[in-house]
């Protein structure tokens, strides 16, 4: 009996020993993330609901005017401005992530056809200018789009722009700033998938005359598809809510979700209306992990991506 | 023979992405060696811009900024993110699932979202209390928020990687805790705390939206200033500070590779 009890003590000690364990080594970073984090995403939220004070601060009444503007609804009745820059930011990310995939298939098909002692400097080669602040790489397309340098004068020349005009600010030059910031983060899970390909497959399907077309949508897409999906996540996600490329590269024409959300904290200051904006990136981003983590596991090889 | 052209032709397109990629990087070089300030022609080599970033009190004081930011930023992120790493390893048969949630948060939150929410928020505090008025101070809480859960993780996979015995053995030989801590974790964790460290400064010297949305008036750091000039028009100094830039990230990146690589032989 006494045996009994000393041994649950004993227990019990070591679980409440264990759990302060836990508490100590966890609590402090978990308090920081929720407290740094959590909590002031929680205020932007509800900060949507609240009405635009003079100031452009949040003031009580709660209301829905936020999303109403959002939609375009202003004090001169409606204009189409903000659901044009909605509109402009899922075209921008559609677009370049089409762009970026037909880019890198090929590219991380061809490291991973290499020699094994070049795949990793292969590799590193795509990596190493994203290592860049994203700031400078912008400006060198800034310098290189400019009016006068050798692409707008080729551009000038074939009549794709008017005369002393550069390639940017314009929609073209998001997209293209968009693909080059964005194409390392394709590469990478789509290189993953071509390693491990097995290739058994392919050589069945040659065997049974497939057409090298037919070989490549049966045998070797549906094996790259869950890198491909990781990449889709990671590039579609934040280039939905870019806010430095369209800002330098694309002027007030090429506004994206990320700037219009920006400008309420700045200069035409609508903290709610920036609030909204912000809620709907972030329903974007939530979307795109839930469908990644469902697609992952139903594919069954559901790659665990961490950068 | 098809296949021959097939291949060529995948070197051809290797080779011009390579290009895509590193064009404009060389264009900000090879710009800042350039002896006019045209962004459009080459005129000669010179070194008049480098000489102009020394006597230019904004960029080093924005210098300053950033290394005290990204120094201060990744030791508090080393502490705290260690500790809630080897917290995973240790209880990870326990169900933490709201944990890894709450790691991944500052990962995958859009940037913008990130540094306004912690902006929001700062300047409410700020109402309430007249603590955390914008400035190093603010940075400092903001960068430590995304750097948490790279050193949690990476010392989280350190740890995954041992042997479970060695903990035990360490118990069995009778090491005090302070023991264990002295001769069996830190030894072993070296090499994560090391790019923990690393990635952490890397992350902070290179980040440019959540910096400029908790920055302060007297408090820009070297991308804000960039950022700026660029914004004002001024920018044949920003090709050679911008060069400079790139050689310290590339030769801290390549240091943490070769030594990550020296590891992995040994």
């Amino acid at each position: 009996m006494a045996y009994h009890t000393t041994l649950a003590t004993a227990r019990s000690r070591a679980v409440v020993a264990e759990s302060r364990h836990l508490l100590l080594t966890v609590a402090p970073g978990a308090l920081w993330i929720i407290v740094f984090l959590v909590l002031p995403s929680l205020y932007l939220m509800s900060v949507a609901f609240m009405t635009n004070g003079p100031y452009g601060l949040p003031e009580m009444p709660l209301s829905l005017t936020s999303f109403q503007q959002l939609a375009g609804q202003g004090f001169l009745g409606w204009s189409p401005g903000n659901l044009m820059t909605l509109g402009r930011s899922l075209w921008q990310t559609v677009l370049s992530t089409v762009l970026v995939v037909l880019v890198a298939y090929p590219i991380a098909y061809y490291i991973s056809q290499s020699d094994q002692r070049w795949r990793p400097i292969m590799l590193l080669a795509v990596v190493v200018p994203s290592w860049t602040n994203q700031v400078i790489r912008t400006f060198g397309w800034m310098n290189l789009l400019a009016p006068g340098t050798p692409l707008a004068e080729l551009a000038e020349a074939m009549g794709m722009i008017a005369p002393n005009m550069g390639l940017y600010p314009s929609n073209f030059a998001v997209t293209l700033g968009l693909v080059y910031n964005f194409l390392p983060f394709m590469v990478l899970p789509l290189y993953a998938a071509f390693e491990k390909l097995n290739l058994s497959l392919v050589e069945a399907a040659q065997d049974l005359y497939a057409s090298p077309l037919k070989t490549f949508w049966h045998a070797v897409f549906p094996q790259t598809l869950p890198g491909l999906l990781a990449g889709v996540v990671l590039v579609a996600i934040p280039a939905f809510g870019m806010y430095v490329i369209p800002e330098l590269l694309g002027g007030g024409k090429g506004m994206m979700l990320g700037n219009l959300v920006a400008n309420q904290f700045a200069g035409s200051a609508n903290w709610p209306l920036g609030a909204a904006g912000a809620i709907l990136m972030l329903i974007a981003t939530f979307i795109g992990l839930y469908a990644m983590r469902r697609i992952g596991k139903r594919l069954g090889g559901g790659e665990e991506v961490v950068i | 023979m098809r296949r021959g052209g097939f291949h060529k032709g995948l070197r051809g397109f290797w080779w011009l992405t390579l290009g895509f990629l590193y064009l404009p990087l060389i264009v900000v070089m090879l710009f800042s060696f350039n002896a006019s300030n045209s962004a459009a022609s080459f005129t000669g080599v010179s070194l008049r811009w480098y000489r102009r970033l020394l006597g230019n009190d904004a960029i080093l004081s924005a210098l300053g900024n950033s290394l005290l930011l990204a120094v201060v930023s990744s030791l508090l992120a080393l502490m705290i993110g260690t500790l809630i790493g080897y917290g995973m390893y240790r209880h990870r048969h326990r169900k933490l699932g709201w944990l890894i949630v709450l790691i991944y948060l500052p990962i995958v939150l859009p940037d913008i979202v990130f540094g306004i929410s912690e902006m929001t928020f700062f300047v409410k505090i700020n109402e309430l209390t007249g603590l955390l008025s914008p400035g190093l101070a603010t940075m400092t809480i903001a960068h430590v928020t995304f750097q948490v859960p790279f050193v949690a993780l990476i010392v989280y996979s350190r740890f995954v990687g041992l042997d479970p015995t060695l903990f035990e053995a360490a118990k069995d030989l009778y090491a005090t805790p302070r023991q264990r801590v002295q001769f069996f974790m830190l030894p072993t964790l070296k090499p994560a705390l090391i790019s923990g460290f690393l990635l952490s400064f890397t992350l902070s010297l290179d980040d440019f939206v959540i910096s400029f949305f908790t920055a302060g008036p007297e408090s820009a750091t070297l991308p804000i200033y960039i950022w700026s000039a660029i914004r004002k028009g001024v920018t044949p100094e920003i090709n050679a500070i911008a060069t400079l830039m790139m050689a310290a990230v590339a030769l801290a990146a390549l240091t943490s590779l070769v030594l990550s690589r020296r590891r992995a032989a040994s």
